[in-house]
């Protein structure tokens, strides 16, 4: 017993103990010092055989090169979305426990129910959105498409189900995404062996599916109804640390996975019509690729964006630190579907903050704030309805105030009204209160409140502050109270700046507010435009603001507060993207400022018309002035610039009153405003040019702005340049209006720069670099002859040989030093000399991956220092932004059946991916699959985003590019499937599922494939047989009839080839006169009859145009999976029970077989001449009829004569009986007489065999004596 | 299916090629209205039917709707066919007007594209062939569209009112397209030039080039102007003459500059030494406005073939340095925008201290990740 406790030895493979041994070892082997065994004994290693060495050199290339995967541009964004984490599993496996647990683990906080996607913070650089996925097909589907990481639970003890290959499989064809087996269950083993053995088996199973080493995680056991921590920990640290390749259709896509839902519908609407369309806001983080707004997208159908907006990051990555782990303030979770996130009072709804993490340590204070929350979302009336029933106590002593009572008063525009932003907020406000004070009043009560709100907040003290606080912010507030204080001042001070907006005539977007306001009383308000317009105005602040930088570098000191306001402007520009150039104005110096800034660019204003008042005779003109022109001359496009330009300039003019106080400043900052002056026209204006009067196009065309006479009439007035504008002449050549006159000296010599042959700039002029180089390369030394060619040193550029001139003068006195320096710099030009060699040898893909991180670079670099709102305009919406979309004409359905257990998810489309079209894939039925597919059989597919049913035609290419309908798919090969629908990109997999309705025992996924070609028309083809009979039957040639009904018929076939059942080829010549519709033809050799003439036709086949979106969400909650769409014939024939009527031809009958009658063999007469006479026909001539005289007259026997034939008769019979018998009797003794005569005959010959063998042994005795004779003869002779 | 919503509305037959090639790529249909409605003869022109039906030629499933009186017409795109295909111009716009929109579909058929267009190859309002042929072709290289059947050729020269040119384009079908970052125009490094002439004396030709470098041997001595002159079936229907100048730097930008006689029987006639002459200056004014100081690297004919192309490429970022920006281009913008809802960043870049040159443009903007829905996948 205590042998076996006791350890075994270990030998010690490193240490100096080791390092000793190894060297003695190596002592003892003879084999010196040498440790490499290659350097010891390079004889060992010298190459054997150079074929194989080449094989060995190719073998791993051939590995390298497969590592490499084609090289992508890398567009993560900086501050990635959240990813995806799918956990997915058949029921009853631990999926809700498993969430729970990682919630847990991460945040310390513990969800009690959990209801669609949860966010969570798992680093400092990565949050994880966790969903969890069930056993409905759609719910898989859907999933898999957005999915990073796939955690696929798996019931240990009962091993892998059907769900488990069948979401590994849809994975493979909507992009494979990470995935990861987790095994459950694991303490129902009670053997530890029969566990090893089940893990084993598994495991392997597993990697055959995925890939081999794929990571499989096990969850041992339960404790107190959760998994072990530490096994949670680990995993968690496997998620936290995982890394993902892009998936080609997620990066090409923007989407989004929804984790809200807001309905917007006017309670009024719903209130007459409960069924009426409704209009929704979602919700989520954007995923994948850029979104732009008012773009398509999937969700269940198309829909166009109606408007999309940014939000602050409800589930924000903390800020940049240092420390190693995150605190618990940091650790945030966000899944408002199942009553949980932070504080949030935006357009739509009101959130309620629970506390944060931090917040859930006494655990089950949790219970009622969810229940708030809950209550806020699964509540049946809208969160308007609501409003509209909310009563609002604004003071003390005052009766409490509903929403009618203030919709009566300024109401205008119900459509608005639902929308519940900042507008209708603003238009109530003006007519009601006394506007402005009572708006920033409340504001800055709520301001209070929300900063007790904070700290109420950080005590966790009561929630009916933050209900009040509700109830007030009930009336159409936007902010956001988690982001701490300092923000919503910003945003409200946004919010009264545009309240305070038509106060201010000056400002220089008149235009777009009356813009703005046009599209309002349309009542179709689209807020893109309005950002844009809001746009402009900071882009116009920013200009100013830069050159007022440009200008407070020279009068900084003179005007502090203005700095001052210049820099708080910056900072709100740049802190809120909402925030306008009105913001500037607000407060009074600011507008003072604003006044100084008009002056200013008045003045330049005036510098500029004077400048142009100069006439042209001098042809030196400014650059710009020249461009100016040029845009003048344009006709018809730049008039709109131009009055754009001038109404620009009338608004700069308006507030001269003040100027004459700051005249003084004139000519310090004339050259500053000269610039800014330039900066501003070029910038904004061709901005605002190009993208800001697009909107009034439109508008023009919309607007029915004519006035009406007596009601009947209307007064056309076409809107002047609008005209000439629209029918202009369409050429892309720009010309020159005003050409210079390039015989002048001062004009040519402006242009010769241009030229190589003229200067170039500082660095790149040929002289100076050539100078440059003699400086840096001047010395250099004559190999051959040893000399040395010193250049004159002049001062150097390059750090290097700084250091070098430095050491020079230390190490001066040796001669010694100067050779080592000089060796030392050879040495160093040799380096970079290797370095570049080296580096020259790239390979493609090297180049190849080098160019992509520099387009990557680019792509992060362009638009980093641009504020989110600028970005948005240009790139859309990049991924990682958490944002908000409005639908609208979204079926009622779809809220009225909202189950947040099922995943929402927002695809975005591409261009023209919106269009529906043919289809044409390549397709396999899954070899899982029990039946094969029919033609024309509907059916649901997978493609993309979407999940719709259609009807697909199946076929087959034949060699010659010829699409062959198939009846059925093939039963292990590939083939072809057409079906009209949405157009996807090519190179798009797919899957599909013959139902998604209630649950089958077999596996669900009928086939899949890709998407090869989209097409708007198809070439499927199936066979078409014409058949026709020959009427008359000339040599070769023939007349058929039958196969057409009309000559023009047969002319559309002339020589077409044809054929008889038979197999005689032939071809249609020309049509016929006669039977309508016969033709001659001819074959290669005669026909019968009987024949059968017909011709192989191809006749195409159409596709049925049904493409019907799965509309599986729409169902009411608990019957998701119970969408059924059009059913086969099939189905339907089963169930109505409608027998199939079958073709006559087609049943089996009995046999009939007529016997067959052979005619008489004919042998013609030359041939039976040339027979011998052995085989010719012995055919006697019939004889003749014998004449009456020849014939012989018939015999009549007497009775005596018959009496004697009769005996003659008996006794021949009797003889010849007797010569019967005696003949046998004669063969008998005939074969008796044979036998002896055998047997005689084998006796005589054994004799003879005897005798014989006895005399060839003497024979044979006999001659060996003589042999032996011969041998010894001469021995016993010499004896 | 939201298919039918997404339609744009327009009015007014301005920019019509610009409308049906965006609407094309983009594939969202396109309804124009009061088409010429106030003219004294309404309607679509001969050359817009021709153009209309060369669309309809290199698409499949185009649905096209136009009114009785030709005021309004529905265009819903179909998919870029291609192959081989004929078409006859019609003779009141030259070959370049089909040409530009054609550079701009082409690399997105399903099939490489192989055009044969009859018609006018040059003349005075729209870009000639020979500038096409010296200044896209080059540029459409720049965005990876190369190989060895993308070419232009001009098979017949045809002048204006009569015609009867023959023109020959063929090009490879692409996937994607690769961003380009055109901020360095260099410095002109040569100059060449094409002078035509066709149904009049040869020497015509010899008498524009040489007028034309007297203009231009003052700044650079790389000139080669080649004679043109094409005899018998080749010489189109009507005679005349004229020049065009490209000037290339050494980082491959392209600048043009095109004057032709004019048409028989219509205006004066016009001396071959003015051509030249005039033709010259025009291409020391295209310099000026493009190159002067930092330049801008797509000469005018071209701005929005580039901008279009940019806007097509992957979700990369693109720039692109221009001169002032034709009338043409900025509604170009415009369309983009509704079509694609891409916005160019534009930033301006004044002319130095000095100023000179024209003003110069920086556009940037992302690509849309547009991928040809045509090609076949084998």
């Amino acid at each position: 017993m205590e042998t076996k406790d006791q350890k075994k030895h270990r030998k010690k493979n490193s240490g100096p103990k080791a390092e000793k041994k190894r060297k003695r070892h190596l002592q003892d082997l003879q084999l010196g010092d040498e440790e490499d065994a290659r350097k010891r004994n390079p004889k060992a290693f010298a190459v054997q055989s150079a074929v194989r060495m080449a094989r060995s050199f190719h073998r791993t290339q051939d590995l390298k090169t497969k590592k490499h995967h084609i090289p992508v541009v890398d567009r993560t964004p900086l501050e990635p979305p959240p990813i995806v984490v799918v956990v997915m599993g058949p029921p009853k496996v631990g999926k809700s426990t498993l969430i729970q647990c990682l919630i847990r683990n991460f945040t310390r906080q513990k969800l009690t129910e959990i209801r669609g996607p949860v966010t969570i913070v798992s680093g400092k650089k990565r949050r994880l959105t966790i969903i969890e996925c069930g056993c409905d097909i759609n719910v898989m589907i859907d999933l898999a498409k957005v999915a990073d990481l796939v955690l696929m639970l798996i019931d240990a003890s009962f091993g892998f189900e059907m769900e488990t290959f069948e979401f590994l499989n849809i994975c493979q064809v909507h992009g494979f995404p990470k995935i990861m087996g987790v095994l459950t269950h694991l303490d129902s083993f009670k053997y530890n062996k029969q566990l090893k053995k089940t893990k084993k088996r598994l495991k392997h199973r597993f990697w055959t599916e995925v890939y081999p080493g794929a990571k499989l995680f096990y969850l041992s056991g339960m404790v107190h109804g959760e998994y072990q921590n530490q096994e949670i920990h680990n995993l968690g640290r496997f998620i936290t640390v995982m890394k993902f390749r892009p998936l080609t259709w997620q990066t090409s896509h923007p989407y989004i996975l929804v984790d809200r839902m807001e309905d917007l519908t006017n309670p009024e609407d719903i209130r007459t019509n409960i069924k009426c369309d409704r209009k929704v806001s979602l919700y989520g983080y954007l995923r994948g690729a850029h979104l732009k707004n008012r773009s398509q997208i999937h969700m269940p159908g198309d829909f166009a964006v109606s408007d999309v907006s940014f939000l602050p990051d409800p589930c924000a990555l903390p800020e940049q630190q240092k420390k190693r782990c995150l605190n618990e303030k940091e650790k945030l979770v966000y899944a408002p579907l199942s009553g949980v996130g932070g504080v949030l009072y935006d357009k739509d709804a009101v959130y309620v903050d629970l506390g944060g993490s931090h917040g859930f340590q006494e655990s089950d204070e949790a219970r009622p704030t969810h229940e708030l929350v809950q209550s806020l979302i699964s509540t049946h009336s809208t969160i308007d309805a609501k409003m509209a029933s909310s009563r609002v106590t604004l003071f003390s002593d005052s009766k409490p105030l509903g929403s009618e009572d203030i919709d009566n008063q300024g109401l205008w525009m119900p459509k608005e009204e639902k929308q519940m932003d900042l507008k209708t907020g603003r238009v109530r406000r003006k007519a009601i209160f006394g506007d402005e004070e009572d708006e920033s009043g409340d504001s800055d009560d709520e301001n209070d409140e929300e900063m007790s709100e904070g700290d109420s907040l950080e005590n966790s003290s009561s929630d009916d502050e933050t209900e009040k606080e509700e109830d007030a912010e009930m009336a159409d507030k936007e902010y956001m109270t988690g982001k701490g204080v300092k923000r919503q001042r910003l945003e409200e001070m946004e919010e009264d700046v545009e309240v305070d907006l038509p106060a201010f005539a000056d400002s220089d977007d008149d235009l777009e507010r009356s813009s703005e306001e046009e599209e309002a009383e349309e009542a179709d308000e689209s807020s893109e435009e309005e950002d844009s317009a809001s746009e402009g105005e900071r882009d116009i602040l920013e200009s100013k603001a830069v050159g007022e930088g440009s200008k407070a570098g020279l009068s900084d000191s003179l005007n502090p507060e203005k700095s001052l306001t210049m820099k708080k402007a910056i900072l709100t520009t740049s802190d809120s993207g909402h925030c306008t150039a009105e913001e500037a104005f607000a407060s009074e110096d600011e507008s003072e400022e604003s006044s100084s800034l008009s002056t200013e660019g008045e003045d330049s204003e005036n510098e500029e018309v004077t400048r142009k008042k100069i006439p042209e005779s001098s042809q030196v003109v400014s650059g710009q002035k020249l461009g100016l022109e040029n845009l003048i001359n344009e006709t018809s496009d730049v008039e709109d610039l131009l009055r754009e330009e001038e109404s620009y300039k009338e608004e700069n003019k308006f507030p001269t009153e003040t100027s004459g106080a700051l005249k003084w400043k004139e000519d310090l900052s004339r050259k500053a405003a000269e610039a800014f002056l330039r900066q501003q026209q070029a910038t904004p204006n061709l901005r605002k040019l190009i993208y800001g009067t697009v909107t009034e196009d439109n508008e023009e065309d919309d607007d029915d702005t004519r006035e009406e006479i007596g009601g009947l009439f209307r007064v056309s007035q076409p809107a002047r340049e609008c005209k000439h504008k629209a029918d202009s002449l369409d050429c892309s050549r720009f010309h020159v209006e005003a050409p210079h006159d390039w015989d002048l000296e001062e004009v040519m010599n402006s242009i010769r720069d241009c030229f190589v042959t003229g200067k170039w700039e500082e660095d790149k002029d040929a002289a100076k670099i050539l100078a440059e180089d003699e400086e840096l390369y001047g010395d250099f030394e004559d190999l051959e002859t040893g000399d040395v060619h010193k250049g004159k040193s002049g001062p150097d550029t390059q750090i290097e040989d700084v250091e070098e001139e430095v050491k020079e003068e230390i190490d001066r006195s040796t001669e010694e030093s100067a050779k080592k320096k000089h060796l030392d710099k050879k040495r160093k030009l040799k380096e970079m000399f290797d370095a570049e060699y080296d580096e020259g040898e790239s390979t493609y893909f090297d180049d190849l991956k080098g160019e992509m991180q520099k387009q990557a670079q680019l792509n992060r670099a362009e638009f980093e220092d641009q504020d989110d709102e600028a970005r948005v305009q240009y790139e859309g919406f990049r991924p990682g932004m958490y944002v908000r979309i409005e639908i609208e004409n979204v079926p009622c359905e779809f809220v009225l059946n909202f189950d947040p257990h099922y995943p929402i998810i927002l695809g975005g489309l591409g261009n023209s991916e919106g269009n529906v079209g043919y289809v044409q894939m390549r397709l396999k039925k899954h070899r899982w699959y029990k039946k094969i597919l029919k033609s024309r059989d509907p059916i649901i597919f997978s493609v993309g985003w979407r999940r719709f049913q259609t009807i697909p035609l199946y076929y087959i290419e034949d060699h010659n590019g010829r699409q062959r309908l198939l009846k059925y798919t093939p039963q292990h090969m590939h083939c072809g499937a057409t079906f009209w629908g949405p157009i996807t990109p090519q190179g798009t997999g797919f899957l599909a599922v013959q139902s998604v309705s209630g649950v089958m025992p077999d596996f669900r996924i009928a086939a899949t494939g890709v998407v090869l070609d989209l097409d708007k028309s198809i070439k499927i083809v199936k066979k078409l047989k014409l058949t026709g009979f020959p009427f008359k039957i000339f040599k070769n040639t023939s007349f058929i009839k039958g196969m057409f009904n009309s000559a023009l018929e047969v002319a559309k076939f002339e020589g077409a080839v044809i054929r008889t059942v038979s197999g005689i080829r032939g071809q249609i010549k020309k049509a016929l006169r006669a039977p309508e519709g016969a033709f001659r033809a001819s074959f290669e050799d005669k026909l019968l009859m009987s024949d059968i003439v017909f011709m192989r036709t191809w006749y195409p086949v159409s596709i049925p145009a049904f493409y019907n979106p799965v509309t599986s969400l729409l169902k009411p909650v608990g019957e998701k999976d119970t969408w059924s769409g059009m059913r086969t014939t099939g189905q339907l024939r089963l169930a109505h029970g409608v027998k199939l009527k079958p073709n006559k031809d087609s049943l089996y009958k009995p046999i009939m077989r007529q016997k067959k009658h052979f005619n008489s063999l004919h042998i013609p007469k030359a041939l039976q001449k040339a027979l011998p006479f052995k085989n010719k026909p012995k055919t006697q001539a019939k004889a003749g009829k014998v004449p009456k005289d020849r014939l012989r007259p018939a015999v009549v026997r007497e009775p005596h004569e018959r009496k004697i034939l009769a005996l003659l008769d008996a006794l021949s019979t009797v003889h010849s009986q007797k010569m019967k018998k005696a003949k046998v009797q004669q063969h008998l003794h005939n074969k008796e007489h044979f036998k002896a005569k055998q047997k005689e005959e084998e006796e005589k010959l054994k004799r003879q065999k005897d005798l014989r063998k006895k005399l060839f042994r003497i024979q044979g005795q006999k001659e060996r004596r003589n042999q032996k004779s011969s041998l010894k003869g001469p021995e016993e002779q010499s004896k | 299916m939201a298919t039918q919503a997404h339609s744009l509305s327009y009015a007014g037959c301005n920019f019509l090629r610009q409308r049906l090639v965006l609407s094309t790529l983009s594939g969202r249909p396109v309804k124009i209205r009061k088409i010429r409605a106030r003219d004294d003869n309404p309607g679509l022109r001969d050359f817009e039917a021709s153009f209309i039906r060369l669309l309809d030629k290199i698409t499949n499933g185009s649905r096209i709707e136009i009114n009785q009186t030709g005021t309004t017409l529905y265009y819903q795109p179909g998919l870029l066919y291609g192959g081989s295909v004929e078409h006859d111009c019609s003779v009141l716009r030259s070959i370049g007007y089909y040409l530009e929109s054609l550079l701009c579909l082409a690399p997105f058929m399903k099939h490489p594209l192989r055009i044969v267009l009859r018609g006018v190859t040059n003349d005075q309002t729209d870009p000639s062939v020979d500038v096409l042929k010296a200044t896209a072709l080059p540029l459409l290289k720049q965005f990876g569209i190369d190989g060895e059947s993308f070419e232009l050729k001009i098979v017949r020269r045809g002048m204006p009112p009569g015609g009867g040119g023959e023109v020959f384009f063929s090009c490879p079908v692409r996937k994607v397209l690769k961003p380009i970052q055109l901020t360095d125009p260099g410095k002109i490094k040569r100059i060449r030039g094409m002078a035509y002439s066709v149904r009049v004396s040869p020497q015509m030709a010899n008498r524009i080039v040489d007028s034309a470098r007297s203009i231009l041997n003052k700044f650079i001595p790389d000139i080669y102007i080649y004679t043109d002159h094409m005899k018998g079936v080749n010489s189109g229907k009507s005679p005349g003459f004229g020049l065009s100048l490209v000037a290339e730097t050494t980082n491959g930008t392209f600048l043009s500059a095109e004057l032709a006689s004019n048409p028989q029987g219509q205006g004066t006639a016009v001396l071959p030494e003015d051509v030249g002459r005039n033709c010259a200056r025009l291409l020391l004014e295209e310099i000026y406005r493009y190159l002067c100081l930092q330049g801008g690297c797509v000469d005018s004919t071209n701005q929005s073939l580039a901008l279009l192309l940019m806007t097509l490429g992957q979700q990369d970022v693109s720039k692109v340095l221009l001169g002032p920006l034709s009338p043409y281009t900025i509604e170009f913008l415009r369309h983009l925008k509704s079509f694609f809802q891409i916005m160019f960043k534009i930033e301006t870049r004044p002319c130095g201290e000095e100023l000179k040159g024209g003003d110069k443009v920086l556009m940037t903007c992302v690509g849309i990740g547009f991928s040809n829905l045509s090609k076949t996948l084998k």
